[in-house]
């Protein structure tokens, strides 16, 4: 058996610390032109979120990228394998900087802790994300609980309609974690936000595994490249330099 | 006949020929193919979208339908020969392999993979092994192949031909992951173990049957091996050389990379010492306990 240290060490190979500040979005930590204080996306649509926080910049194609789209789709037992791996990351990650997200949301910790479902209403009956995070992950399975579903509003999938979710009961009070594998447009993580909101959840906060990096937008390969290809689990995007 | 009329996406032949193809077009990026075609699932497809970029408009929009007989005609010529095409379409493409961001489009092989090669580890080294590296890689490989583990290699003079030749000799699986085309040998002298290794495991090339060796089929190929192992374990190397390249690169694979203590003489093998995911180990036994741990389902501890 494994140690959660030894799962997620080789990941600092292929991880990289998203930046914070001058050039990145003050949201989701994508690259943007100096004068923009957030991206076009995080900008244009409305924000649910209290704090966002990517564990590392996913370029695409890259190893990370490909495993957070492979364990949902690889043979079994590559994927099982994938799947621990990823639990013992997000783990390690929020032992280290759960505390960083909460004080970034101006709370002192989160009740709740939830993922955001599939966009396939067939594949989110057995979606690994809720097993990483609803019974491996020690931080997180204990306070782990499914409340957002799929509304039968049909809504743009790459929209900012609060209605494409909807939460299956009051959250009166409740400060959420908010649980994703990739943030690409946060158009899916916002509108889970928007649910959450919706059915009385005081705050909601999201982290995610990675913040996909498409290094053919713009100048984001010399962005990217800007950015050291080094991952210390002492640092998080809210506190790098 | 094979002509273009009606086009059945779900052939695997046409599919292969497609993706064959789509490699052989000028200026070609595995990588990107490999994205694209797993993506859409079909190699046709993204033939039939044509080249994007500037290249689109110099070939129209019919360049689609190109003609498929050439390459079908290959495919059958290489099989008769009885190398294998698996494409990353293909159920039987091997698992670990598919896992990693830079997997090739294909590999040829010859022989037999089999559901148990996803149990390799590859065992690397110098082409001008010492009397303690030759000794110390054929323990390491006895020992895997006791385990149950097939042996990966890259079929080069040395601690390659001495970890093949060890997994053999106790009747191990051992598979070759070479850095020409399956048609050649090189170095000449092992034609006859890559004879051998194709009859009784598996010889795979992600090259074309004919490829020469070159500067850079080597390195290639050692990506290859690191994606095709649960890990990479280095025997004995120079700070120039293929089997350093392939720890790099086992490393950017989340592959665990097992060096022997005998090799922290170089510096190179010293700082890598330091890196997340590397191991450096006194006894073959380290090195199966720690991929037995890895690669358990158990969950982990704290």
């Amino acid at each position: 058996m494994a140690t959660v240290g030894e799962l997620s060490d080789p990941y600092a190979n292929f991880m990289r610390t998203p930046r914070r500040g001058a050039s990145c979005c003050a949201t989701c930590m994508t690259f943007v032109e100096p004068a923009y204080q957030r991206c076009y996306l995080c900008s244009s649509n409305q924000r649910w979120l209290t704090a966002v926080l990517p564990i590392s910049y996913a370029e695409r194609s890259g190893q990370l990228h490909t495993n957070l789209a492979g364990y949902k789709r690889w043979p079994p037992a590559i994927a099982a394998r994938t799947r621990l791996q990823l639990a013992a990351v997000l783990w390690r990650f929020l032992l280290g900087h759960e505390s960083c997200l909460a004080t970034a949301a101006e709370i002192d910790r989160f009740d709740l802790v939830t993922t955001v479902p599939s966009s396939d209403a067939a594949r989110d009956e057995h979606h690994p994300l809720r097993t990483i995070v609803g019974q491996i992950a020690e931080p997180t399975r204990d306070r782990y609980e499914r409340v957002l579903r799929r509304s039968t509003i049909a809504v743009e999938e790459r929209g900012g309609d609060p209605r494409r979710f909807t939460a299956v009961r009051s959250l009166a009070g409740e400060r959420v974690l908010l649980i994703d594998d990739t943030w690409t447009t946060g158009a899916r993580a916002q509108t889970a936000a928007a649910a959450l909101l919706a059915a009385g959840a005081s705050t909601v906060a999201a982290l995610v595994i990675g913040r996909f990096i498409n290094p053919k937008y713009a100048d984001n390969a010399a962005r990217l490249a800007e950015v050291p290809r080094t991952f210390s689990w002492e640092m998080c995007g809210l506190h790098a330099p | 006949m094979f002509v273009a009329t009606t086009v059945n996406h779900t052939s695997p032949n046409l599919e292969t020929a497609a993706l064959i193809a789509l490699l052989r077009a000028p200026g070609a990026r595995w990588q990107q193919i490999a994205d694209d075609v797993e993506e859409a699932g079909s190699a046709r497809q993204v033939l039939d979208r044509g080249p994007t970029g500037e290249q689109a408009s110099m070939f129209g929009e019919g360049a689609a339908s190109e003609d498929l007989t050439a390459h079908i005609a290959d495919l059958g010529a290489w099989a008769r020969e009885g190398m294998s095409v698996l494409t990353v379409l293909d159920a039987d493409y091997p698992e670990n392999l598919r896992t990693v961001y830079d997997r090739p489009p294909l590999i040829f092989v010859a022989g037999d993979l089999c559901p148990e090669d996803s149990r390799s580890v590859a065992v690397v080294g110098t082409r001008r092994p010492t009397g303690d590296g030759i000794t110390r890689a054929r323990r390491i490989a006895h020992h895997l192949a006791a385990s149950g583990y097939t042996v990966a290699s890259g079929l080069a003079t040395g601690i390659d031909t001495t970890a093949h030749t060890a997994a053999l000799e106790v009747g191990g699986r051992t598979v070759a992951v070479i850095g020409t085309g399956l048609r050649r040998a090189y170095p000449r002298e092992n034609a006859g173990l890559q004879a051998r290794i194709a009859k009784e495991g598996a010889v795979i090339s992600q090259f074309l049957p004919d490829a020469p060796p070159t500067r850079r089929s080597f390195p290639m190929r050692n990506g290859v091996m690191s994606g095709l192992a649960l890990a990479t374990v280095v025997v004995e190397a120079g700070e120039i050389s293929g089997s350093r390249m392939q720890a790099r690169l086992a490393l950017q694979h989340n592959r665990p990379v097992f060096l022997l203590r005998s090799l922290l003489e170089h510096d190179w093998a010293a700082s890598m010492e330091r890196r997340p995911g590397v191991y450096v180990v006194d006894e073959p036994e380290q090195i199966t306990e720690a991929i037995q741990r890895l690669t358990s389902t158990a969950l982990p501890t704290a």
